[in-house]
């Protein structure tokens, strides 16, 4: 099922390898501690997308959202028999194998398959799983089709990243492959005929169509290798001890074939309660948790995009000394470098690749992210605030004594900030909105929220015209919000 | 003999390649009322923004009370700064408060004086320039005599020892100058030592005691006002003079 790296991962490892060359490298050839490590820590972190029924997804357990599915349980068996707590992170799966080498998650159980090209950068277990594909297609069309080979000059979807994503692009003969981040997604896509089949796993299939009518799921006849439609759970490159130990439960499982006499049918539960009450109404709890997340990182981000704005405009316009000179070329630098590049990618690096050397939660990594971007935009505005202010009152200023310092205080800035005010309130509503990136490194704002309730509730279009009017309420009533105070400040 | 308020010695000042100020040398005493005039381009504005070191001169000195201003730090020189009022062409009233609080923000935040003190300073500035009534607009509403005198009483609230004025009436309406002038004839009168560069030959002549011509980056002449406008001594005097209607 689930693939390679996405190229977005390949190209952060790269990234890594040349902020902290050799360091994962020299942790791999340190002695295995890995089991040791793990069970005085008491507590299990396993990372997981959970957006796969049955594998793993969201559901509401005594009103709260859970991830729960067959993966779920494998994890709890882990944990138990490693004599730890399981603690669960969410994340979007092309981060998962990331978050596991930069140490955020120790161990991944995503439904992974163990591909070779996986193996090089982490370890597996035995699998404990053997799965396989099937297409996904609306019950309507279910007559045309049999298997992958019969959608010849039609679209089929699958995830990106997956593996059967790659078998639709290499086994099928002149069928157009569209890959989407989320199941959800491309199930949408098939009921609005932007697809004519969806390739999965057969469980996830099998979740599909007996929780929504209108769908129907064929055998795919993918051909594939056997290590290619199993899963297996994954820990970081080197961890023997661990890995052998956890592999004594792998085999326990199989064995006494757990997957199919406990945990399907368990996670076919969740399903169900799942599928009771679909209405938006709710999940009003979830939204209200996006709702809360969007403003705590948009407010936070604010905050400190502007401090490190002033900070450097200031150092934008120092003038003098070789010291300051630098300082410039570096401001300038840096506001180059951030607006050149994706929010995305800082968003990443800073969860992932600070996580190299602290271990941050991933709010205030977001927050982080977003206010050291926004402060390279920030800082552009108040450059252009302060030189529209005209010389004569800094020489009126200094004139009366004042020192810079108070000069750019008691006078430029307030009449910097009048003129620059419907830049940045334009730069806050932005935030509002690009909150959402976050959402890829797993914190709980509206995108995020929406994505699960999706998942949740098999509704594909209710959730997003949710967020969507969720939104304008916040952006118009912030920019309302800015024109009272755009009005407070106009004296002339 | 009493020290001289400002000495200037052999004062240069060159923007890039243009040098705008050759060599000066010139003394004001206290309570002296030096009018400095001269056509334009001449270098008055730059020579007295050199006074109080809004530029900095490429070479030569500036003493305030004995003390050169050149070879102090940044901070001294602010200390310094706040005991020459200087009065501008634009005004440059700070657009974002009311009047009050143009003249009470740098005895505040610099001299760290009460509210209480500075309000009532303040009031009383105001009285002095005809303004009180006014003392809750915004400069955007006064007209420019008005704005020009809540800047004289701005520059009045640091208790300056001297008042340097670059062209204080040339952005104004015909009708408002003769308010200001006489604000600063009042001033003269109290004995503040002042610099003013003006066109305003009127006022040179009557409030003057000495004139400065200045020109092509010299001063040229520092002459009495009587003799300077009657027998001026050099021909570049001679020159502008015949040009000018008085």
């Amino acid at each position: 099922m689930k693939k390679k790296y996405g190229l977005l991962l390949a190209m952060l490892v790269a990234l890594f390898m040349l902020v902290v060359p050799m360091s994962t490298q020299h942790a791999q050839a340190a002695t295995d501690d890995s089991l040791e490590k793990i069970q005085k820590k008491g507590v299990l972190v396993m990372g997981t997308s959970p957006d796969y029924p049955p594998y793993e997804f969201q559901a509401t357990v005594n009103g709260k959202s859970t991830v729960v599915g067959m993966d779920v349980e494998i994890g709890k068996k882990v944990a138990k028999d490693l004599g730890v707590k399981l603690k669960i992170k969410s994340m979007s799966f092309d981060s998962l194998l990331v978050a596991l080498q930069t140490g955020k998650v120790d161990m991944v159980i995503s439904g992974m398959n163990p591909t070779p090209a996986r193996r090089k950068n982490v370890d597996f277990t035995h699998t404990y799983y053997q799965g396989g594909y099937e297409i996904v297609v609306n019950k309507a069309d279910k007559g045309k089709y049999k298997d992958k080979d019969s959608f010849s000059g039609g679209t089929l979807g699958a995830q990106t990243g997956t593996t059967q994503y790659n078998a639709a692009k290499k086994q099928t003969k002149n069928t157009t492959v569209k890959g989407m981040t989320s199941n959800s997604d491309l199930i949408l896509a098939l009921q609005s005929h932007k697809v004519q089949g969806v390739a999965m796993e057969k469980p996830t299939a099998q979740a599909y169509v007996s929780n929504n009518k209108q769908l129907a799921a064929l055998p795919s006849h993918f051909d594939m290798s056997s290590s290619a439609t199993s899963s297996a759970i994954a820990f970081r490159k080197g961890s023997t001890s661990l890995v052998n130990k956890v592999n004594k439960t792998v085999d326990q499982v199989k064995k006494q074939d757990l997957v199919k006499k406990s945990y399907l049918p368990t996670a076919g539960k969740y399903l169900k309660t799942n599928t009771v009450n679909t209405s938006m109404g709710h999940y009003w709890k979830a939204f209200l948790t996006g709702i809360e997340y969007t403003l705590i990182i948009t407010v936070c981000s604010v905050f400190f995009g502007f401090i490190i704005g002033i900070i450097l405009a200031l150092a934008r316009m120092a003038k003098g000394g070789v010291l300051k000179t630098a300082l410039r070329w570096l401001a300038t630098a840096y506001v180059e470098f951030i607006r050149g590049t994706p929010m995305m990618v800082q968003v990443m690096f800073v969860y992932f690749g600070l996580g190299l050397f602290v271990n941050l939660p991933a709010l205030t990594s977001g927050i982080i992210a977003i206010s050291l971007n926004s402060g390279a935009y920030v800082a552009e505005y108040i450059r252009g605030g302060i030189n529209s202010v005209d010389d004569g009152q800094t020489e009126a200023a200094r004139s009366l004594g004042m020192s810079n310092g108070e000069t750019m205080r008691y006078v430029v800035l307030p009449q910097a900030l009048k003129n620059i005010w419907p830049s940045l309130g334009n730069e806050f509503i932005t935030l509002i909105k690009d909150s959402s990136i976050v959402s890829i490194i797993g914190v709980t704002e509206l995108i995020y929220q929406s994505n699960i309730v999706r998942s949740d509730t098999y509704r594909g279009v209710a959730p997003i015209v949710v967020i969507m009017v969720l939104y304008f309420i916040l952006t118009f009533t912030a920019s309302r919000i800015l024109n009272y105070f755009e009005r407070k400040m106009q004296h002339d | 003999m009493t020290k001289p308020v400002i000495e200037v010695e052999a004062l240069a000042k060159s923007f890039g390649d243009n040098e705008v100020l050759k060599d000066i040398t010139e003394k004001v005493e206290p309570g002296q009322v030096i009018v400095v005039i001269g056509p334009s381009g001449g270098g008055k504005s730059t020579f007295l923004r050199c006074l109080n070191l809004l530029e900095t001169p490429t070479s030569g000195k500036v003493a305030f009370e004995g003390q050169d201003l050149t070879t102090l730090d940044t901070k001294s020189v602010n200390a310094l700064r706040e005991k020459m009022g200087m009065v501008f062409q634009g005004f440059n009233l700070f657009p974002n408060m009311t009047v009050l609080e143009n003249i009470k923000l740098a005895p505040m935040k610099v001299k760290k004086t009460d509210d209480a003190a500075a309000t009532k300073r303040a009031h009383e500035l105001l009285t002095r320039v005809g303004l009180d009534d006014h003392a809750d607009a915004f400069p955007t509403s006064l007209s420019g005599g008005q704005a020009q005198r809540v800047a004289i009483a701005r520059a009045l609230a640091m208790d300056p020892k001297v008042m340097l004025f670059d062209e204080p009436t040339s952005a104004l309406d015909p009708e408002m100058v003769g308010e200001v002038l006489n604000v600063m004839q009042e001033l003269a009168k109290e004995g503040m030592t002042m610099v003013v560069v003006t066109h305003e030959m009127g006022f040179a002549k009557s409030v003057g005691d000495r004139i400065w011509f200045m020109a092509d980056g010299y001063i040229q002449e520092n002459n009495t006002p009587d003799n300077f406008f009657a027998h001026p001594e050099t021909d570049r005097a001679k020159d502008f003079l015949s040009k000018i209607l008085m």
